[in-house]
């Protein structure tokens, strides 16, 4: 579409226009699975909905207000699912089933870092993440390589995520296996004195609610982190 | 990975043996299929992830809602494995879809020749509008 | 969420506007530890199904906190929700876990989930 003077639209982005077998397999498999009866596409298309509209600016919100606001914070640290209401995120009743999902479940735990002491979610079993206030997880959440030395080698995987951290800090990882989920509240940096709610979400990243970041000023973006197979994983007894 | 613990998953249970050698069908959409990566470059998009992965998602947590075709902890076992042997040279979210449908055939949930079927319609049907 | 056919339609009417682990609260009767106690994980058989991590097994733990009521992982992957335990968040020593842990990080810890069946006192 071209320009035109005084017209506000703009050029359409970029689009792919190539159906590819991936594609393709996708669908199928989806659509044999709803012909087979596995599930309905009713209820598929109401999760994708739901499943769509996440992403990490919730949790960012929560922190940023837990921040602000010690009452707040207390609330975050005591009832994960009550303050995230305040943030517009219902664990109960967002989800299409009104209840949860096998994957989700609707307890979360608001980690506390303090000076001495930082926190680093992994879910060594699957990849259980909390989506309804996250989105759902990054590639590197979901490896063999971080599940399995996050446990065992924290230090070193953080560092590879370029978060050095002294000895006289407790590095603390949250293994989540059962029904809780966690996000991570950061210490809030130097440096952001005076700013506003907004300002402060905007610096509290994917990365840093998970744990493998600190919020900085200036810093709104996650590490791109290369993906590869594990080292050094936790042997099977 | 070593033969000894290949079925063992971080809990130590030993799972059914996970058959990893190759499906036919899946062969051809790994060897053939252009991956979301280059599809970006070659049309100038930036989306990091291709627009079916969420529908994909939908598809995994549906199939381990209530009836549990599929169950979570068994399919990202299955996959980790796959991703690490069979699908290795593919991409995310790609190789995450191949073990999907690798998973769902080799346990009988649906089969080779009528997914090959279906991709055919489905293929027709995207390639005419 | 309609489904074609529920096998577990007594949790859904259960859970629904509750939420799943919230619908089992004031079901697993008096928790056997409370915050604080030092307690060890037991290594029960689990032939099918557990979420109970492999290296937590034998190694000793503090409770720091009581989490929720809930059937174990172990009972509900088949089904059944007659008998809700209480959850734990317990913290282990990382240099409890993993023999060879850095001497000179000896403060680090890890934290996890575990139902009431896998702690005994320590």
């Amino acid at each position: 579409m071209a320009k035109k003077d005084g017209d506000h639209r703009h050029e359409p982005a970029p689009m792919v226009d190539e159906v590819s077998e991936f594609e393709i397999l996708e669908v199928a498999v989806r659509e044999l699975a709803i012909e087979k009866g596995l599930f309905s596409a009713e209820d598929h298309r109401r999760w994708t909905e739901y499943v769509h509209t996440l992403g990490p600016l919730p949790a960012a919100r929560l922190v940023a207000k837990a921040w602000l606001d010690p009452e707040f914070k207390k609330l975050a640290v005591e009832d994960g699912v009550k303050a995230s209401l305040e943030v517009g995120v219902d664990w109960v009743k967002d989800m299409p089933t009104q209840f949860g999902t096998p994957s989700d479940y609707c307890n979360l735990r608001v980690l506390e870092d303090t000076p001495t002491l930082k926190h680093v979610v992994v879910c060594t079993l699957c990849s259980c993440y909390p989506r309804p206030i996250l989105g759902q997880s990054p590639e590197w959440y979901r490896t063999p390589n971080y599940r399995r030395r996050l446990v065992r080698y924290p230090r070193q995987v953080l560092t590879e995520f370029g978060l050095i951290l002294p000895s006289d800090v407790e590095v603390r990882v949250e293994d989540s296996n059962q029904k809780s989920r966690f996000i991570v509240l950061p210490v809030r940096p130097e440096g952001t004195e005076g700013w506003s709610e907004d300002q402060l979400t905007e610096i509290v990243t994917r990365d840093c609610l998970i744990g493998v970041a600190m919020p900085t000023p200036g810093v709104t973006a996650n590490v791109k982190l290369p993906v590869h197979p594990a080292v050094n994983p936790v042997p099977h007894h | 990975m070593t033969t000894s613990d290949q079925n063992e998953t971080e809990t130590g249970q030993t799972l059914p043996d996970l058959d990893t050698s190759p499906i036919g069908l899946l062969e051809k959409v790994r060897t053939e299929g252009r991956v979301w990566e280059d599809l970006c470059e070659q049309y100038g998009v930036d989306n990091p992830l291709p627009p079916w992965k969420v529908n994909m998602d939908g598809t995994c947590d549906m199939l381990a809602a209530e009836d549990c075709a599929l169950p979570l902890l068994e399919r990202r076992w299955e996959e980790d494995e796959l991703s690490d042997e069979l699908y290795a040279d593919i991409p995310f979210p790609e190789r995450q879809l191949l073990a999907l449908a690798h998973s769902m055939i080799k346990r009988g949930i649906m089969d080779e020749d009528e997914l090959a079927s279906t991709m055919k319609k489905v293929g027709q049907r995207l390639n005419s509008c | 969420m309609s489904k074609p056919h529920y096998d577990r339609d007594h949790h859904v009417k259960k859970a629904t506007g509750i939420g799943d682990p919230q619908c089992f609260k004031g079901e697993a009767g008096a928790p056997k530890f409370k915050v604080g106690d030092k307690v060890k994980i037991k290594n029960l058989p689990d032939i099918f199904y557990t979420r109970c991590q492999m290296y937590t097994r034998g190694a000793p733990a503090v409770v720091a906190a009581l989490v929720y009521e809930s059937p174990a992982a172990e009972d509900e992957a088949w089904d059944n929700t007659e008998s809700p335990e209480w959850f734990y968040s317990l913290i282990f020593r990382q240099k409890d876990l993993w023999p060879e842990y850095p001497a000179a990080y000896e403060s680090d810890t890890l934290e996890t989930e575990l139902s009431e069946r896998w702690l005994e006192s320590a």
